[in-house]
Formats: structure tokens, sequence, C-alpha cells
């Protein structure tokens, strides 16, 4: 009898949406093979502020769209997508910004951690690594939710020079080039993948990287109040740097790269 | 009802005064506290009575043939003699032997612990534990104990696929891969002969009788060695006791007492 | 009893150690080996309790080997030789080990170095330092006679000389000595220093060499 009742529910389930009984459960996967809860997690991030990443010969730039809410919101005097992490890694995020500020703690600890026990910089692979796992975590283990958010990882390393990673809710990364994250990525990495050279220039790539963000942004005009600028280079002196560009040389930058002016070709 | 009359002393004195309420209460009986304010001292004297510390001689050593392994089979507590008749020499599975020196219930328990583990090796593997596994397996049990109090020196030897082994463990946690090892107060005596004597180059006999006469000299100068020197020998086939002689019978064997002159008889002296 | 030195020389480290395992008055062994190959290019040379020194050098070994499985790089000397000191330092209000430490590697950026570490977990990186009771002996003689930049010729003279000197000068000197190496080729035995020789340990070896 308790098979019959299952086969009927069974039946019943195909024909209403599948999702229905599945995607309250993180941890549980639809007889399709997915997992509700981590899509939807990623669908959250595609409406937050993008952010791009472009890894070039002697640096890694990183860039990200702040929305602007209201007017009455105070702009915030720090940085609201990059954050530092370590000396030599920082990273941009997209998606619920309270949830990133657990994982960009945890992150944090995991770098100072481990130069506690070596007295070295943390890998930056190693630090990706390490903060996935706890985001995977979360895709298993009973009664919580995933992280709303996605990263681009941008560090140096004595073992890989510079490097760009991109991570998702579902604890998967990978190693990028160039890569965008947060609304209209897929737009914007097809628009990477057009124009990104090999042997790119730190100076072309914060080029590139404006270029495609205003291209594919939904606001009308890119200003200095809805962006943010951050860099990872090595200084003459051969240490790893990590520097936000200022409100000034912002406008400066947008005006060199023509991108000031309502894109005419908006999405 | 008291069970034990000489509980009945200890308690009154632990009671003194109260005397009165013994009959009230059937007290369980006591164990006698010891008197003293150096527990530690007491404890430690107390342990020492009751682990025969390494009052045993023991060997065994790799040669062309295989390994033999010889002990003798006296325990000690102290000055006396509790048993001579002890089996030191254990069998851990048809292809492994172990030797016992130190706490004898420490080896003991930990041997045939050792053998369990083989055993479900084998199960478990469908092939024979070598006895570098063997030894690292008792070695890191051992050392999980350290400073625990648990005595134990042994020689772990046996026949694996590589061939013959022999490793040397202890309760300090150390363990050592060699090819001539004794453990056991008797061991500096067992060692003179035995390096002496040693040639890789030996026949299964002559090899046994270098271990049999090496735990005999063994027992002849440590006091707390002695009993019967036993002998086994682990080839491609397992192992097999080679001997057990009493040192006693031994020792005339091989020092046979010959008749000698008298120099003197005592005579009459005659009376001034 | 014990003795394990070592100097960074020209483009290599040497690290040396007896090889007797002794137990109160009784030697059991005159050929253990002392001076643990980490990885492909580091030594560890260990003087303290038998137990502890095997299970701790083998517990870092195992370590270092799980980073490299992991991360699929290998860990710099200097960042073993931290590591080795965070787990004395963490085992040292617990349940310490008795085990004194000469790191000796070779990077590709640093090149050669030693790291002194010793069981209450301090941490030097020098370029000469000694363990043990032999340490009196070869410490002296490497002041005297160390040079930064030595060849492989005049570190091998130093180190017998020390050898020599402990032999000749310490009641309880160990008979045998080996002496390994590690440089941009990878670190390895360079030559055992033996004053007894063990026919049984011989002949086995022999045997299995021939099987």
């Amino acid at each position: 009898m308790a098979s019959q009742k299952l086969h009927r529910s069974f039946n019943f389930t195909a024909f209403i949406t599948m999702s229905r009984r599945y995607d309250s459960r993180t941890t549980i996967f639809s007889p399709e093979g997915r997992l509700y809860q981590v899509e939807y997690a990623m669908e959250a991030i595609g409406n937050a502020g993008s952010a791009i990443g472009v890894l070039s010969k002697d640096g890694v730039v990183l860039i990200g769209e702040k929305k602007v809410t209201s007017k009455l919101l105070q702009t915030s005097k720090t940085t609201e997508k990059m954050y530092k992490i370590d000396d030599h890694v920082a990273c941009a995020v997209a998606g619920i910004m309270s949830d990133a500020n657990i994982l960009i703690n945890t992150a944090r600890v995991a770098a100072q951690r481990y130069t506690f026990s070596y007295q070295e910089p943390m890998p930056v692979e190693q630090l990706v690594q390490s903060l996935c796992d706890t985001k995977q975590g979360y895709t298993q283990f009973g009664g919580l939710r995933p992280f709303g958010v996605s990263f681009l990882f941008a560090g140096w390393d004595k073992n890989y020079g510079f490097q760009l990673y991109a991570s998702d809710p579902s604890g998967n990364y990978s190693g990028w080039k160039a890569a965008a994250i947060g609304a209209n990525n897929q737009a914007a990495q097809s628009m990477l993948k057009q124009d990104y050279k090999d042997e790119i220039t730190r100076e072309e790539a914060v080029e590139l990287a404006l270029k495609v963000l205003s291209k594919t942004m939904d606001s009308t005009s890119l200003t200095s109040e809805k962006l943010e600028l951050a860099e990872v280079f090595l200084s003459p002196t051969g240490e790893v740097k990590y520097q936000v560009r200022s409100s000034e040389s912002l406008s400066e930058l947008l005006i060199k790269a023509g991108v000031t002016q309502p894109a005419a070709e908006s999405s | 009802m008291k069970l034990d009359s000489g509980l009945e002393n200890s308690s009154s004195i632990f009671l003194g005064g109260c005397s009165g309420l013994e009959a009230d209460f059937s007290a369980p009986p006591l164990f006698d506290l010891p008197i003293t304010n150096d527990f530690d001292g007491w404890q430690k004297k107390s342990v020492q009575m009751v682990k025969p510390a390494r009052g045993t001689t023991t060997l065994a050593f790799i040669f062309k043939e295989g390994v033999m392994v010889a002990a003798d089979s006296r325990a000690s507590m102290g000055g006396y003699i509790s048993s001579q008749s002890v089996k030191k020499i254990i069998e851990i599975n048809p292809y492994m032997l172990g030797t016992m020196a130190g706490g004898a219930a420490d080896c003991q328990f930990w041997h045939r612990n050792l053998g369990v583990k083989c055993r479900l090796h084998e199960l478990a593997n469908k092939r024979r534990i070598s006895v570098t596994g063997a030894s690292k397996l008792l070695a890191n049990i051992l050392y999980s104990y350290r400073g625990m109090g648990l005595s134990v020196g042994t020689m772990i030897a046996g026949w694996d696929e590589k061939g013959p082994g022999l490793y040397y463990v202890d309760s300090e946690g150390g363990r050592l891969k060699g090819t001539r090892f004794s453990v056991g107060s008797g061991s500096p005596y067992a060692y003179g002969v035995l390096d002496n004597g040693y040639k890789y180059d030996m026949s299964i006999p002559e090899a046994a009788e270098l271990a049999r006469r090496a735990i005999y000299h063994a027992t002849f100068r440590d006091a707390a060695s002695g009993g019967v020197a036993s002998v086994y020998y682990v080839g491609p086939d397992g192992w097999k006791k080679m001997s057990g002689d009493d040192v006693g019978e031994l020792h005339y064997s091989y020092y046979p007492v010959v008749p000698s002159v008298v120099e003197q008889e005592m005579t009459e002296v005659p009376v001034a | 009893m014990e003795c394990v030195f070592g100097m960074v020389c020209d483009g290599f480290v040497l690290v040396a150690a007896d090889t007797s395992a002794v137990n109160s008055i009784l030697v059991h062994k005159s050929d253990e080996d002392k001076i643990m190959v980490l990885d492909s290019h580091k030594l560890l040379g260990a003087s303290g309790e038998s137990g502890d020194r095997v299970q701790f050098t083998e517990y870092i070994q195992k370590n270092v080997s799980l980073y490299q499985f992991r991360n699929g790089i290998p860990l710099t000397t200097a960042a073993t030789a931290n590591f080795t000191r965070g787990e004395l330092a963490t085992a040292l209000r617990k349940n310490p080990y008795s085990v004194n430490l000469l790191l000796a590697g070779y990077d590709k950026e640093t090149g050669p170095s030693l790291y002194y570490i010793d069981y209450i977990a301090s941490c030097h990186k020098v370029e000469k330092g000694a363990f043990g009771y032999g340490a009196y002996f070869s410490l002296s003689m490497m002041d005297r006679h160390y040079r930064s930049g030595m060849s492989l010729e005049e570190a091998t003279d130093l180190a017998e000389k020390c050898i020599v000197e402990i032999r000749s000068r310490l009641v309880v000197a160990p008979p045998n000595f080996v002496i390994k190496i590690v440089d941009k080729d990878g670190a390895r035995v360079h030559k055992w220093v033996d004053s007894i020789k063990d026919e049984g340990a011989a002949a086995v070896a022999a045997a299995l060499a021939a099987a």
C-alpha cells in the first residue's frame, strides 16, 4: 500500500513543477539532479551590482558598480565592493553584503592563520579554496541557506604571480584572465572574451574593464560615484600593493577612456 | 559479618573513637590506606613491587636461515622469584613471535591485542601483515600510552614477504629495526656472548646453540634471569620451537663436575 | 651521546649526525639514521628521546607531504621551519616532545638554508648549528674553521674534523656518523663515517639487495 501511495504522489509531482518539493531544501537534490536553493542564490547575485576583474601581466584590476538606491543615502567613505583580505589579496563582491561580510571575515582569519603557522603569505588559490570550502559546506549541511555571494579574487603570490579567481555560492571557483560577476555578467563576459588580449598591460586592463562595465551597466551614464576601482600590483621595490582609485582619479580615467558620455548602445 | 579478619583491624584504626557506629553501618571492607606523607613515593614503590622490572633476558637475531629468538623463563618481584616457568616468547601468529620483558601483564595483554590486529589485517587484506607493519602498530599503541606507566620491552620477530624481520619496540615509544637485539636486565651478558659468537652464515643448529648459550650465560650472571632457556626459530614456513632446557642442567652439561684431587685429607691430630 | 650538527655552505647544506640508538648504558644499534629526508629538498636532523624523535619527525614529514598533495606546491624551508616550531609550541604545554631539530633545505628562490629548532620551540635561522653532547666540541670547531661559501670538500673535511674531535674528547662518544647534504639536485646521503661495523646488518642488507 505504501508503495502505491508513493507511486501516485510521484506521478502527481511530475506534472506539477518539480521545484515545489525540493526547492526549500538546500541539502536535497531534485529528481533532475539540481539544488534549487543554490540556484536561487545565484539568481540573487544576478540582480546585484556587477563586478569585473581583468588580469594583466603587471597587475590585476578589479572594478565594481555601486548601486545608488537613494539620493539620501550617504555614500560610504570606505569601499563597498572591494575588500583587502591580506597584503597580497583583495576581492570584489557581488551579492548580499551581509553574507559577504561573514565570508570576508573568514577569509581574513584564514590568511592570518596561515601567516601565523608558516610566517609567509598564504598562496592565493589556497585562500580562495578555503573560502569555497566554507561556501560548499552551506550547500550540504542541513537547515542552512547558502551564501548569496560571488567573489572575484585578485592577488599575487611567489608561486604563480598575479592571479584572478571567481567563486559562486555553490563553492565552485576557477581562475580567469578576465571575469565578470553580478548583473549582466554574461554580456560582460562575452565582451571581455572579445576584447581581451594576452600581454595586456595594467593600464589597458583598466580601460578594458571600464569600457565593458559602461556598456553592461543598466544606468545610462557612468560616473565616479557609481564606481569602485582597485588594483593589485607590484611596487618598484617588489612589494605587493593594493590601491583603490580616488574619486578624482576615477573621473580622469573615465574621461580618458571616453565613457563619461551616456553610452549610446546600452544593453 | 566480617569477611576478612585482617580488615577488621584497619577499619578500627581509621574509625578510631567512633567504634560505636561500626555496628550500625555494616561498613564495607576498607582497604588499608598507607600511612605516609609521601604518597607519590609510596605509590611508585608499590608499582615497582607489582611490576617485575626487566628482570629478564631475551634475545633475537637474524641470520642466513631466518630469525632465532630465545628467552629465559624467570619472573621475579624484587628479590622474590615468583615463577620459574614463564612463557616469555609469545606466539602472535604462526609466522611471528614477540618477546616479553618488563611488565608481564602489559606485555601479555598488548601482544594478544597485537595478535588480534594482525589477524584482522590478514582477513581484510588477504595477506599476512609484515613485521614492519606489526611492529609499527604496537609502537604506535605504546606511544599513545607513553608516560602512563606501561612497561614493555619487546622484540617482534617474524617472516614476511620480504624475508626475515626483526624490530625492537619499547613502552617509551622507541622502535628500532635491526639484526641483533637483546632486552632485559640480563641483556648485557647475553650481548657479550651473542656479539662474539655471531656470524651471518650460521646453520640453524649453530644459531640455536648460540642463542641458548647466550641465554644460559645471562642467567648465570643475572640473578633476575633463570629457569628454562627456550629457543625458537622463525623461517619461511613459520616458527618452530628448537629447545627448552633448564639452565641448571645446562650448566652441568656445559661444565660437568670434574672430580678433583683432594689437596689434603682431614686427619686425626695425635693427642700430645 | 647524541651529536647532530650542520652548516650552510656554497649552494648546499651539510648535516651530520651520530647513528647510535642508546638505552641507558646499552647501545642497541649503531646504524640508526637520525637525519630524515623530509621531502625532495629538505633534511631534518633530530636528537632526543627515541620515541618522540621518530614520532615527531614522521608527523612533520607527513604534514609536509600532505601540504604538497593538497596545494600542488611544496612548502618552503622557512615555512616548514615555522610550521615545525608551531607544532612544538602547541605541544609544549600539553605533552611536549623532547626533540631538538636541525632543518636544512634548498629553495629555488632563497637557496640553501638551515634552521635551528629546539624542544622548547625556539627557531633560529643559522649558518651553523649543533645539538647534543657533541655540540660542545663541534660548535667551537665550526666557529674556528667555518667560512661562508665552503666547497663540498672543505665542508666534508670540517665535518670529519668535528667527528674526530668528538670521538677523541667525549667519554660517551658514538662510533658511527652519517653525513647528508641537500643542494639544488635534492637531499641525499653524502657519506657514512664508521668506526665499527656490524657484520649482521651488512650481511642482511647484502642478502636483501641480492634477493
